[in-house]
């Protein structure tokens, strides 16, 4: 099969979806004629033209008002939020407004509208522009969270998120514009709320997000060396989440950690381990154990900067003392 | 008992520290929550707050070096008598450290730091709370093993699966070695307790017991019931039985001290065999005969079920031989699995049937051929079977002779009774209400 990009993957499901339904449009900053943010847009406007195209001033607040009002009247906006940061800019339109009209009209109104946006750090970007801010908006109920974690999930998870009737949030890793996968030429789309099992094993599940799943990945890697046989799993979408294919893991496996790359305090990592202790109990031969970005502004300084974010040594060193019973810290 | 204060671990990289200073003279009363001395580690200071109340006693002196989890000082209630100074383990630069000696040998009773910090495994002596996880909890529940009983190899001596786990199978390799012990004595006989008319007597097959007909019963519309449980089933002792014909004579030494005129006999399986057996010798005494799914019509029989249900040892193992014995699968439900295993867990009892499953199946053939007993039959009797008996093949009920009667139902197993109880209750009281 071909492989392609992550930007090249987003690139055609925004064209194909552009294509297939004229009520569609792109809206943000340096999307079409000011050059492309990480290059994802490059030829859109050339062939749909700036009015479904549409480049905005740098007003988050306001071009993301516009979109969950053309959202309310029929059009589908995907909004192009350069920074997943920005998302601080954009709070009241997508989670007091886009999150709660279809509730607050009885269900008379729509909001089929895509928030396109990244997290990721270690780009030497600093402490505003490299958060991985998806569990402020899982919090909040009426949004869909997507976190495709290559370029084939990239592809199938955004046409899904665009023809979904209600506001969509999918966060690209900013590292993975560049990297390859297979990625079939006929259309596919990926449901929401089913993760993928990305590697089977026995002794202990890894449940990984995003940028994370690489991470996971490797440390399997690490510990096969060491004869300890992990499980990958890629819940692909955090809102809805797969929770029946993580609980029959572990039921399975009797051991969990579960690794994003958000802060890990009151994150992403907390309510799916939560669920899996509350949900899979007495199948569980260890404390499910996490691994989040540390509780830090980013930092600038690139030592620094790698060492807030979960590695496959880290990762797998804690799963290795999970399975070996030696680690004392989580009694 | 006093106290122990211990060297908490206040940074990753500590293996020791120190005390800088007392807040607290020897002797002195110290509130829980209070400082009680600043800890000095290569790259930190800080005040440690005392866990408890108490006065202080026997304080590590300043300055010197203490691996952490280590006691550095006592804590005594009013009035608690003073024990030896306690004797510490000290690292190299200290002069006045008497030779190292365990913890637990102090008498004291260890305190736990905060949950949530690092600690480590020699701090933890003893205790009377089981430290077991969620899975080993679950397995040695299944397997009613108690968790204060197995040692546990986990972080701060956790109980982990692999610990239960290795125990269950410590168990079955010694349950498995378990002897035979012949009992002696009469075989144990229940009663409804009221109904009217001409008693039903039971006789259930191998590996069940009287409780198996519990679902038939309730379609027998209040007649007396007598139910005879076989030697090493149920609470019948578990008599040396040699042969199918000394298993017979217990039925009937049982059967004869009923101190009953006349009853309707009904059997199954083994049982059944045993009920044709007891009719052809006691033909007078009995008004008819039922046989469900008997045995001793044929040599078929599936050995590798009854000796699975025989030595099975837990509800898993159990389970799935239990659904041989149906057609519907639905019917053997997790609650059913765990109680037929309940009396099984009885290592004489498992030993008994073991035994014997292999004095009357040898090498899972029925050697007793009861076809010259069926032919002389001259009560009322009829044979029901269902299509589905993965246990014996219905098509020894073809060997009956044309005055007994045939019901054969179609997805029906080894224990119509208990599949279609409706059925069977149905086709008794036709029999019985036409006898009495």
């Amino acid at each position: 099969m071909r492989k392609i990009t992550l930007s090249q993957a987003v690139n055609e499901a925004l064209a194909e979806e552009l294509r297939r339904d004229p009520t569609t449009f792109i809206i943000g900053e340096d999307v079409a004629e000011a050059g492309t943010p990480f290059k994802v847009l490059s030829g859109l406007v050339e062939e749909f033209g700036t009015e479904r195209v549409i480049d905005t001033p740098i007003a988050e607040p306001g071009f993301m008002g516009i979109a969950v009002g053309a959202a309310m009247t029929g059009s589908r906006p995907i909004v192009d939020l350069m920074f997943g940061d920005f998302l601080f800019l954009i709070m009241d339109q997508l989670c007091n407004q886009a999150a709660k009209i279809h509730y607050m009209s009885g269900g008379k109104l729509n909001v089929p509208l895509v928030v396109r946006t990244n997290l990721g750090a270690t780009r030497r970007s600093a402490a505003q522009h490299s958060q991985s801010l998806h569990a402020l908006v899982a919090h909040i109920p009426g949004l869909k969270v997507a976190l495709p974690s290559s370029a084939y999930e990239a592809k199938g998870l955004m046409k899904t998120a665009i023809r979904d009737n209600n506001p969509v949030v999918i966060f690209e890793d900013k590292l993975m514009y560049n990297d390859k996968a297979e990625v079939p030429e006929e259309e596919y789309l990926i449901p929401f709320g089913e993760a993928a099992i990305l590697r089977e094993g026995r002794d202990i599940t890894l449940v990984a997000t995003s940028s994370m799943v690489q991470v996971a990945l490797a440390a399997a890697d690490l510990l096969a060396k060491d004869g300890i046989s992990a499980e990958v799993i890629d819940p692909r979408t955090i809102v809805p989440l797969d929770e029946e294919t993580i609980l029959k893991s572990v039921q399975k496996t009797s051991r969990a950690m579960v690794i994003d790359e958000g802060h890990q305090s009151y994150g992403i990592t907390g309510e799916i381990a939560s669920r899996i202790s509350e949900k899979a109990f007495y199948h569980l031969d260890a404390p499910v154990l996490r691994m989040g970005a540390m509780d830090v502004p980013v930092p600038f300084s690139p030592a620094l900067e790698d060492i807030t974010v979960p590695t496959p040594e880290r990762v797998a060193e804690k799963a290795r003392l999970s399975v070996r019973g030696e680690l004392f810290n989580a009694a | 008992m006093p106290v122990e204060v211990i060297m908490p671990k206040v940074d990753m990289d500590m293996a020791s520290g120190k005390v800088a200073t007392w807040h607290v003279l020897p002797g002195e009363y110290v509130e829980k929550g209070t400082p009680l001395f600043d800890i000095e580690t290569d790259k930190a200071a800080m005040e440690v707050e005392a866990e408890a109340s108490g006065f202080l006693h026997h304080p590590a002196a300043e300055g010197v070096d203490i691996p952490i989890g280590q006691p550095v000082a006592w804590l005594y209630q009013e009035g608690e008598e003073l024990g030896e100074p306690p004797v510490r383990t000290a690292l190299a630069d200290a002069d006045d450290k008497p030779s190292p000696q365990p913890v637990s040998e102090t008498g004291s009773e260890p305190v736990c730091a905060d949950e949530t910090d690092e600690i480590l495994p020699q701090q933890f002596g003893a205790s009377d709370k089981v430290r077991a996880t969620p899975l080993a909890r679950s397995i040695a529940q299944d397997a009613a093993l108690e968790l204060t009983e197995i040692a546990g190899t986990g972080p701060r001596g956790r109980i982990q699966a692999i610990d239960v786990r290795g125990q269950v199978e410590a168990r079955l390799r010694h349950t498995s070695a378990v002897q035979f012990q012949p009992e002696s004595g009469p075989l144990n006989i229940s009663r409804s307790r009221d109904g009217a008319g001409m008693p039903v007597v039971l006789i259930h097959g191998f590996g069940s017991d009287a409780s198996s007909w519990k679902p038939l019963e309730a379609y027998l519309q209040g007649r007396p019931v007598i139910r005879i449980e076989l030697p090493g089933h149920g609470k019948s002792p578990k008599l040396r039985i040699d042969s199918f014909t000394e298993l017979s004579s217990a039925i009937r030494r049982a059967f004869d001290m009923l101190d009953i005129e006349r009853a309707h006999l009904v059997g199954h399986s083994l049982g059944g065999a045993l009920a044709l057996s007891l009719a052809d010798t006691r033909s007078k005494s009995i008004a008819s005969l039922t046989l469900i799914a008997p045995g001793g019509l044929g040599p078929e029989v599936n050995g590798p079920a009854l000796e699975g249900i025989s030595k099975s040892t837990r509800a898993e193992s159990l389970g799935p031989w239990l659904k041989v014995l149906v057609s519907d699968e639905k019917l053997i439900t997790d609650g059913y699995v765990k109680a037929a295993m309940a009396p099984r867990k009885d290592p004489a009892l498992r030993a008994a049937q073991a035994r014997l499953c292999d004095t009357l199946f040898p090498d899972g053939v029925q050697p007793f051929d009861l076809k010259a007993a069926l032919d002389r039959i001259d009560v009322p009797a009829r044979i029901i079977w269902g299509k589905q008996d993965a246990i014996i093949p219905w098509r020894h009920a073809l060997r009956a002779p044309g005055n007994i009667a045939l019901h054969l139902f179609d997805g029906v197993g080894h224990m119509p009774q208990f599949e279609v109880p409706s059925e069977v209750g149905k086709i008794l009281r036709q029999v019985y209400d036409g006898a009495s």
